[in-house]
């Protein structure tokens, strides 16, 4: 099911923006402030921002022809892409959630 | 408290100018008038974070409407050495 793929891919891509937007955040609140608490939010930011990147590499530029394996029924049912997609959806509604309460 | 003030002042967009307000009201209580005034800042900026300020117990005014004049509360002034360690790291 190529949609669900497709799903997980814009999903990627927001989650994306929205960890620029609180990575440039936390990053401008660190080299003011330079607190361990900052310095944690940063760094929480820059490795999921790296874990959103990374799966649009896999499955939007065809690492390693990754996406036609995912994409391939025969070879990741539909209940696994599914699944994939369901992780993907929480973190997103979890970035999306964060973003709101740091934007004031 | 403490994760609060961190989270509060470090933690958000508007920290940096919530601890400039912080700093301010330290030094003497003012209205939200004043600030905007002392601080450079646009009237409505300082009326929300005043507002959150209060609402995480940072702040509390004195109750008279527009003319209400904000100081930190006791809680506050319990961890004042966090929130010093914060102001020192603004200018």
């Amino acid at each position: 099911m190529a949609v669900l793929i497709d799903a997980m891919r814009v999903l990627s891509a927001l989650n994306v923006l929205l960890l620029l937007g609180l990575g440039y955040v936390w990053g401008r609140n660190f080299y003011r402030f330079r607190s361990k608490h900052t310095l944690g939010l940063l760094v929480f930011a820059v490795l999921l921002l790296a874990e959103n990147a990374l799966s649009i590499v896999f499955f939007v530029f065809n690492f390693e022809g990754l996406t036609a394996w995912v994409t391939d029924p025969s070879f990741v049912p539909t209940i696994a892409q599914q699944a994939m997609l369901t992780l993907r959806a929480l973190e997103f509604a979890g970035v999306v959630f964060l973003t709101w309460v740091t934007w004031d | 408290m403490e994760a609060v003030l961190w989270y509060v002042l470090t933690g958000t967009r508007g920290g940096t100018n919530r601890v400039r307000i912080l700093r301010a009201l330290d030094e003497r209580p003012r209205n939200a008038n004043q600030l905007a005034e002392d601080l450079e800042l646009d009237y409505k900026t300082v009326r929300h974070h005043l507002d959150v300020l209060e609402d995480n117990g940072v702040l509390e005014d004195s109750g008279d409407d527009y003319g209400a004049i904000y100081l930190p509360t006791d809680q506050a002034r319990h961890h004042w050495d966090t929130v010093e360690k914060i102001i020192d790291q603004v200018e």
